[in-house]
């Protein structure tokens, strides 16, 4: 084929994913350039002065509980999804199989806001979990879990779980049965044939799992808006707060600036990390090109 | 090291499906059986219950004289050889071989060790540090007969193992497994559909149909001497025609007539087999002991010629020697010989 046909074509087939791609990418210049903006509200001139403003405790602690409970809720998220995915895999029946494929979805579906609410039903002071306990005698005052981290974390968790069955599930068809009763008939007992071979091979799925997840809840705003109740800070809630009452855009977007780097930088960080510590098949110099990374 | 095994009473149902009948079967120390049988006839669920893959619905498993029916697939000690291979894709050829040994708590070093020795058995010395995604199919086939291997099993199982693999390299492969596996001594059980292969292989074939054994034995005893017609049909191409027994107990099929075939007689009608190679084409003008038939079709295969020949109401198929055989052509009339004691013969 014509070489310039082909690459013609595959303009072409990008095409959508530019489109689609470019109003972000023209939102982040956006974004930087009212970060450095001289003045805080439009842009004008050049300064580093909203950046050098952010260098102060409150802020700093908002960059610390949103990394703290992003990872968190990745890892809490990551070890109740492998179970769920492996489950749903593991289904025959169509029927079944669809009903819990859509329970799992169920929070992708509903409102983030009609959550929320449901969490505070159930956690609230007078909610159900605290008037149980009460009723049972197993606490005389109610215990706090909304308007903290822990009603946070918990929410983030919650929302979050679809993200990652789903790549896990997809990875988990590529184990077939026949790997883990080769793993058996060598010796090895359920727990082995899950730590040798099911989890290295789940790999690219547990990557771009906690990859999204970790993403989605340090980017997170409705669920520590609601359940927190301004008590967190998690980046999202502090930019809308520098934005909605104090009206400082620079800052503003110099934070948002600051959360695009910092779940960058994770993510690359964890994806370099997780590859170089299970490249297990030592590469050869004749086998390079043919090894697999399981980037996401 | 090896073994013998013993198969007693062994049926499995999957709900009201029957996939094995009461299988009885012995395989001695050190002997290579092959189970051979068509797709569905219930051989791979009879490997995967000797495995502990699957559970028998009754009958029980005795190794060495004891009864492993309910011993877990990791604790039996056997090494299995899948139909896909199933090397760990995340492994190593060398971490692949010395997973078993790994799991045997075995030291780094005697892992080492043991991993050159079957990597030099099998003739790829050089191979170990390969990912398993950079071998070709004839490697693989031996890293996973290698990591069976390596582990010293009581039993090796070998689940259709060649069938991915082109004509000219199974048939290497047939020849380098029987090697290896007198080479190691162990008891073996391998799987297939492919009779060819089951021949070659087999100290003892167990030809199996519809959940049941059909005919156990050598292979040439079977080849020879099948026991029903089913098995002389399957294995080798033979030719099932109707036949007669009179009162006196005289046989006639194909206007053929022939004696003392120690059958019930009584004017009952019988079943007679007759291989491809026992037919031979002569030309028509003869007429003692011959037949008439009608060439329908012939294909030239180089050192044999196959035709298909009708003689009245059955369509015989007939293999010859090239250089032994008059030239053929669709629509010739030609004679047939068939010498009735190469022939077997079933009451229906």
């Amino acid at each position: 084929m014509d070489p310039r046909h082909s690459s013609l074509r595959s303009f072409a087939l990008s095409l959508p994913a530019i489109i689609a791609i470019a109003p972000f990418l023209g939102a982040c210049f956006y974004i930087f350039r009212f970060s450095v903006s001289g003045e805080s509200g439009r842009i004008s001139g050049f300064s580093l002065q909203a950046y050098f403003e952010l260098a102060e405790p409150f802020f700093l602690r908002s960059i610390w509980v949103t990394v703290k409970l992003a990872a968190l809720s990745t890892l809490v998220v990551l070890i109740l999804a492998v179970p769920i995915a492996l489950v749903i895999a593991s289904v025959r029946g169509a029927v079944v199989r669809r009903v819990l494929t859509v329970t799992i979805l169920l929070p992708m579906i509903l409102n983030l806001l009609i959550q929320s609410y449901g969490w505070i039903i159930l956690l609230g002071p007078s909610g159900v979990l605290n008037t149980a306990l009460r009723e049972s005698g197993l606490i005389s005052r109610p215990i706090l879990l909304l308007f903290n981290e822990t009603g946070v974390l918990l929410g983030l968790i919650q929302t979050a779980i679809p993200l990652a069955v789903f790549p896990i599930l997809s990875a988990s068809r590529a184990i077939s049965r026949e790997y883990l009763e080769a793993a058996s008939s060598l010796g090895a007992g359920n727990w082995r044939v899950f730590y040798d071979v099911i989890l290295p091979l789940l790999r690219p799925g547990l990557v771009s799992a906690a990859s999204i997840v970790f993403a989605y809840n340090a980017s997170a705003f409705a669920i520590p808006l609601l359940l927190g109740g301004r008590r967190v800070q998690m980046l999202g809630v502090a930019i809308r707060d520098m934005i909605s009452p104090l009206f400082n855009w620079s800052g503003a977007a110099a934070a948002g600036m600051v959360l695009i780097v910092i779940t960058t930088g994770v993510l690359l960080l964890a994806t370099w990390l997780i590859n170089r510590s299970t490249r297990t098949p030592k590469s050869t110099g004749t086998s390079a090109p043919l090894q697999t990374g399981g980037g996401a | 090291m090896s073994t013998d095994l013993k198969i007693e009473g062994v049926s499995k149902n999957f709900g009201s499906v029957s996939a094995l009948r009461d299988i009885d079967m012995n395989v001695e120390k050190g002997s290579f059986v092959c189970l051979l049988g068509p797709s569905g006839c219930g051989k791979t669920t009879l490997l995967r219950i000797i495995a502990g893959f699957e559970h028998a619905t009754s009958g029980r498993l005795l190794l060495d004289g004891v009864d492993v029916s309910n011993v877990p697939p990791h604790k039996r000690g056997f090494g299995m050889v899948f139909q896909s291979l199933a090397l760990f894709p995340h492994m190593s050829v060398a971490q692949n071989i010395a997973y078993g040994l790994k799991l045997r708590g075995i030291d780094k070093a005697s892992q080492r060790d043991r991993v050159e020795e079957l990597l030099n058995v099998i003739e790829l010395p050089t191979i170990a540090d390969r990912p398993v995604a950079a071998l070709s199919g004839g490697q693989r086939q031996r890293v996973a007969i290698a990591r069976a291997l390596a582990v010293q099993p009581k039993l090796f199982l070998l689940d259709e193992p060649l069938s991915a693999l082109d004509a000219k390299l199974r048939e290497n492969m047939q020849i380098e497994l029987r090697q290896l596996q007198r080479k190691f001594g162990v008891t073996t059980v391998l799987v297939t559909h492919d009779q060819t292969e089951a021949m070659m292989l087999a100290d003892q074939l167990v030809i199996m149909d519809h959940g049941v054994v059909r005919q156990s034995g050598m292979p040439s005893q079977v080849y020879r001497e099948p026991a029903d017609a089913f098995v002389a049909d399957f294995l080798g191409t033979a030719n099932v025609v109707k036949g007669e027994v009179s009162e006196s107990g005289a046989v006639t099929f194909l206007g053929i007539l022939a004696q003392d075939k120690a059958l019930p007689v009584g004017g009952a009608g019988i079943e007679v087999a007759i291989r491809a190679e026992n037919i031979a084409v002569v030309e028509c003008e003869n007429p003692e002991r011959s037949i008439l038939g009608t060439v329908e079709f012939v294909r030239d295969l180089g050192p044999n010629v196959e035709s298909i020949i009708a003689v009245g109401e059955e369509k015989l198929r007939v293999r010859s020697r090239a250089r032994e055989v008059v030239s053929l052509s669709a629509g010739q009339q030609v004679g047939l010989k068939i010498d009735p004691d190469l022939c077997s013969f079933f009451s229906r």
